[in-house]
Formats: structure tokens, C-alpha cells, sequence
């Protein structure tokens, strides 16, 4: 667990953070987002002492941060960037596994971690192990930037915008494997993004920042439904927001049960998608009914257009 | 045998090399022919392998304590403690390289005697200037993300400067080494003026004496010793 209590960071006279106090709860993914200079990146790299902040306490599992060699904290925290800085003249094995040859883990034991990460972020080894990063696409550099970060097995992730220079579809596959991998792993994780899109999607704590200072925090369903200012609800997309909640719940959650007489509608939906696909869907067919399918392919379900208008959220 | 192949072009240059030294002699009638009105056509005073001998140790020795001193200023002023001198090493490094080398080797006389020593001297300021420019460019041009993961995932800065920076730099620096040694080759000769022994013995006994064989003997030599040192280099760097 990650606090940061009346944390600010000064350079010079300017103040790049303005006293802001923050809990990141065991196992929970936090995303700080906010405009370019707002802050957050400052704050995600003042939890790895990239930079020392100037005022307050980060303390990590209750030790403040400053009792920790600065060097050895850093090993204990994965960290991963937008534009990967993998090591050019490393093979992605080498690359992967550079924080258990730095705490002198034996070959035999790297190698298998190694592999096992490559696994876990779907790089096939025998295709990859030896490759160079320059042979890579932007979606797997940032793959091995991930496996790379978590290699040392540590308890917390700092990501500082990693899939800000991918492509719309590489970066939503990303993302959704991050979900996934988080899923099993369960890290603490403070993710810098100034995509709002991308924070509702992956936040179990959104925490907007402004000026150096938090606007608003709280779960991606509140910061949708009470945004704090204009600027927050500007960030959610203003009158658009109605589709970014749409997108945030699962059609499984607003279907019907089936009725036994019913004949159900030709077009169906998997019970894990999206609100907001459902809705594309009724608009491309035209259809005011939607079946909604589960992972086996059988209809569990029914969608009618009515539910949307009904109590959403 | 990969590696055979790899390093056979240096190798038979200095096979040549070699083989010129100890039986250049041998053309004694080819540099009759060349000053058919001279006695003594074959540089006398010194036995040719034993001037490329000290011209090479000359050279060397100059060359290491170059790329120590060179490679060493450019890593201290890239780093935080030293970022202050960057500019200065960076001007200095500039401004050395339009000196001609004629003009270090007088101002090295006056300091240090004549010999070998002065040579040194004159040589190690003279092949600084690459080094120190290419070791900068290549120490400079290496990605800020790359440092700033090299921090963030817990290098320490050690560790930054000989796992990720000076194998990025390699190549540049590796160039800079080159150049350096293979002018300081060629500029070594002039040594011979201060009293070093080195290939410029016969070229400035030529001169003197208008004896153009003395003159090429040296010459080829030199040219010999800097293509074999040069293709050495194209096979690392």
C-alpha cells in the first residue's frame, strides 16, 4: 500500500505539486490523469525517489520511503514508461531480466522467470528471447517494458504512461491484457495517463489532478456521475459522458432474464460487453432487442432498448 | 574460422608490414635505380624493425594514456557532478583540434627536453581532441528514456555508465579512437625532429640530405603500420 500524505514537490519557486494526500490500498490499480504539467507524472516519480519530493511523507506499507536506500527501492518497484527505454543493445531476454541479475538471482532461476513473463504477456519465447528491441513494434516493446517491470516480482507498479505512443487498437489490446494480467496478479499499481478513456477503463481509483493539486478522486462510476467541476466533466467528455458510463458497465449486469415463449432477437451480445457496444449494435441493425449470449454461446439473456433509459448506473 | 576471416585482413597487413621492415634491404637494386648517384641508398643508422618498433611503442603509449584521459574527461563532465565543465571540455576539445601538430611538438620541446617523452606529450594533447568529441557525441546521444528506465528500475550509476551508457557510446567512441591513432601514426614521424626514434628518422634524413630513397622507405612504412592499425579498427568498432 502506497500513501502520500500532504506530499509537495517545489522546483524553484514553482510549485509542481501542491500538497496532495493519496492512499493506493493494496492489490488496487490508481490512475492519476490530468493535462500535460499537471503534476502527475512529478507524483508518480516521487514514489521511486526519481525525484525527491520537497514536503509531506510517501510512505509505502507504512515505512516512509526515505528510511529505503534509494537504489534498492527502486528494485523492489517495477517501472515502466511511454516510450519502453529498453536497453538497445540487449536481447528482450536480457532486457527482461535486468532486475533479478542486478539482486543476483542464479541464471537457471532468471531464465526461468524470464520466460514464464514472456508467457504471461504473450511473447512466444523461441520467436522473441533473442530479438533486439529495434525488431520490435511499438505494442510488443511495450509488452517486454511491462514483463520487464514486473520481472523482480515486486508488490508495486508505476507506469508513467506506457501506451501513450501506441495506436488506438494496440493500445486498447494493452489495456484490456492488463486488466487480465492484473486480474491475476493483484499489484499495486499507479498508472499516469492523460487519456481520461483509458483511466475509466482500467481505475479502481481515479484521481484527477490540476495545478499540482487533486481536483477530485474517487471510483471511475462517481467521477462519471459527479464530476467536480467543469474541468473534471470537460476531462469525462462532457455531454458525451452518457457513452463513457455506457462503456464501463457490462451488459450482463442490465439484461432480462429469458422468457420461455420468447423467440430470441438475431442479434446478441456476450454478457462481458459493454453498455456502449450494446448500443452500437442496436444502432447499426436498427433493432430495439439484443440477445445476450454467454462464453458457451447460449442465450442467457435479453436486452431490450427500454433497460438503457431505465435506472443506468 | 569465422574469426580467421573475421581478422585476416588486418593480419596480412601486417604480415606486409613485417616482411617490408625486416627485407626492405632486399631492394637495394630498385633503390640504386631510384639515385643511381648515391652510395648509400638503404637508411643505415637504424635497423627499419627496430624504428617501427619504437614508433609503434610511441604511438601506443600515447594512444592509452589518450583514451584514458579522453574517455575519462567526456564520462566525468556528462555526469551531474561534472555537467559544469561540459561546455569548457567540449570548447577546448574543439579549439585543440585546429592546432597543428608542428606547433604542439614546439611548445612540447621547451617543457620537456628532447626524446620521446616530449613526443608523448605532444601526441597524447594532439589525439585527445577525438576522443574527447566523439566520446561526447556518443555519451550525449544515448536516449533519455533509456537513462531515466536505468534509474527508475534501480541501477545504480555505475552500473548505468558500464552496462547501458559506454556500450551504447562504443561506436562512437570507437571512432573517435581510430582517427586518433591513425593521425597520431602519421604525426609520430615528426618526432624524429625532437629526437625521438621513430619511421620519421629516415623521411627527415631524405630531406635533409635530398636522398629521396631514405625518404620513401620511411614513408611506406608509416603508410603500412597506419592501414594495418586502421583495418585492425574496422574489425572491432
Amino acid at each position: 500500500m502506497i500513501e502520500l500524505d500532504n506530499v509537495s514537490k517545489s522546483f524553484g519557486s514553482e510549485k509542481a505539486v501542491d500538497g496532495i494526500s493519496l492512499d493506493v490500498p493494496a492489490g488496487s490499480l490508481c490512475v492519476l490523469v490530468g493535462t500535460s504539467g499537471c503534476g502527475k507524472s512529478t507524483t508518480l516519480r516521487m514514489i521511486n525517489r526519481l525525484i525527491e519530493h520537497s514536503d509531506g511523507m510517501i510512505r509505502i506499507d507504512g515505512h516512509p520511503i526515505r528510511d529505503f536506500n534509494e537504489v534498492t527501492l527502486r528494485r523492489r518497484i517495477g517501472y515502466a514508461i511511454q516510450n519502453t527505454g529498453l536497453f538497445p543493445h540487449w536481447s528482450v531476454a536480457r532486457n527482461i531480466g535486468v532486475v533479478p541479475r542486478l539482486l543476483k538471482w542464479d541464471k537457471a532461476q532468471i531464465r526461468e522467470r524470464v520466460e514464464s513473463l514472456m508467457a504471461l504477456l504473450g511473447l512466444a519465447v523461441e520467436e522473441f528471447a533473442d530479438k533486439y528491441p529495434h525488431q520490435l513494434s511499438g505494442g510488443q516493446a511495450q509488452r517486454v517494458g511491462v514483463a520487464r517491470a514486473l520481472a523482480a516480482d515486486p508488490d508495486i507498479l508505476l507506469m508513467d504512461e506506457p501506451f501513450g505512443a501506441l495506436d488506438p487498437i494496440t493500445r486498447s489490446g494493452l489495456q484490456a491484457e492488463l486488466l487480465r494480467i492484473q486480474s491475476r496478479i493483484r499489484k499495486t499499481i499507479v498508472f499516469v495517463t492523460h487519456d481520461m478513456d483509458e483511466a475509466l477503463r482500467l481505475a479502481d481509483q481515479i484521481v484527477v489532478m490540476q495545478g499540482g493539486r487533486i481536483i477530485q478522486q474517487g471510483t471511475p462510476t462517481q467521477i462519471l456521475a459527479h464530476p467536480a467541476d467543469g474541468f473534471v466533466e470537460t476531462l469525462v467528455g462532457g455531454r458525451d459522458r452518457g457513452l463513457k458510463r455506457a462503456s464501463l458497465t457490462a451488459v450482463g449486469d442490465m439484461m432480462e432474464p429469458i422468457e420461455q415463449a420468447d423467440d430470441p432477437p438475431a442479434i446478441s451480445v456476450a454478457r462481458t460487453d459493454s453498455m456502449r457496444l450494446a448500443v452500437s449494435l442496436m444502432l447499426w441493425h436498427g433493432v430495439s432487442r439484443l440477445s445476450v449470449r454467454d462464453d458457451n454461446g447460449d442465450t442467457v439473456g435479453i436486452l431490450p432498448l427500454r433497460r438503457l433509459v431505465d435506472d443506468v448506473g | 574460422m569465422g574469426g580467421l576471416r573475421r581478422y585476416a585482413p588486418p593480419l596480412v597487413w601486417l604480415l606486409a608490414l613485417l616482411l617490408t621492415a625486416l627485407y626492405l634491404p632486399r631492394l637495394e637494386p630498385f633503390f640504386t635505380w631510384l639515385e643511381p648517384d648515391r652510395q648509400t641508398v638503404i637508411y643505415p643508422r637504424q635497423s627499419f624493425l627496430a624504428l617501427l618498433i619504437e614508433h609503434a611503442l610511441i604511438v601506443a603509449v600515447a594512444g592509452t594514456i589518450a583514451i584514458a584521459l579522453g574517455v575519462g574527461a567526456a564520462v566525468g563532465v556528462t555526469r551531474r557532478a561534472g555537467e559544469e565543465f561540459l561546455p569548457l571540455v567540449s570548447q577546448l576539445a574543439s579549439i585543440g583540434q585546429t592546432f597543428p601538430p608542428v606547433a604542439v611538438l614546439a611548445l612540447a620541446v621547451p617543457a620537456l627536453g628532447y626524446g620521446a617523452e616530449a613526443v608523448i606529450v605532444a601526441l597524447v594533447l594532439y589525439g585527445l581532441l577525438p576522443i574527447v568529441r566523439n566520446s561526447l557525441a556518443g555519451l550525449q546521444a544515448v536516449d533519455r528514456g533509456v537513462l531515466e528506465s536505468a534509474r527508475g528500475i534501480g541501477l545504480s550509476p555505475w552500473q548505468t555508465l558500464v552496462w547501458v551508457e559506454l556500450p551504447i557510446a562504443a561506436p562512437a567512441i570507437m571512432g573517435g579512437i581510430r582517427t586518433s591513432v591513425t593521425i597520431n601514426i602519421a604525426t609520430a614521424a615528426i618526432g624524429s625532429t625532437i629526437g625521438a626514434n621513430t619511421l620519421g628518422n629516415p623521411i627527415i634524413s631524405g630531406i635533409v640530405n635530398g636522398n629521396i630513397a631514405f625518404t620513401l622507405q620511411g614513408a611506406v612504412l608509416i603508410g603500412l603500420l597506419a592501414i594495418t592499425v586502421d583495418s585492425a579498427f574496422s574489425r572491432i568498432a
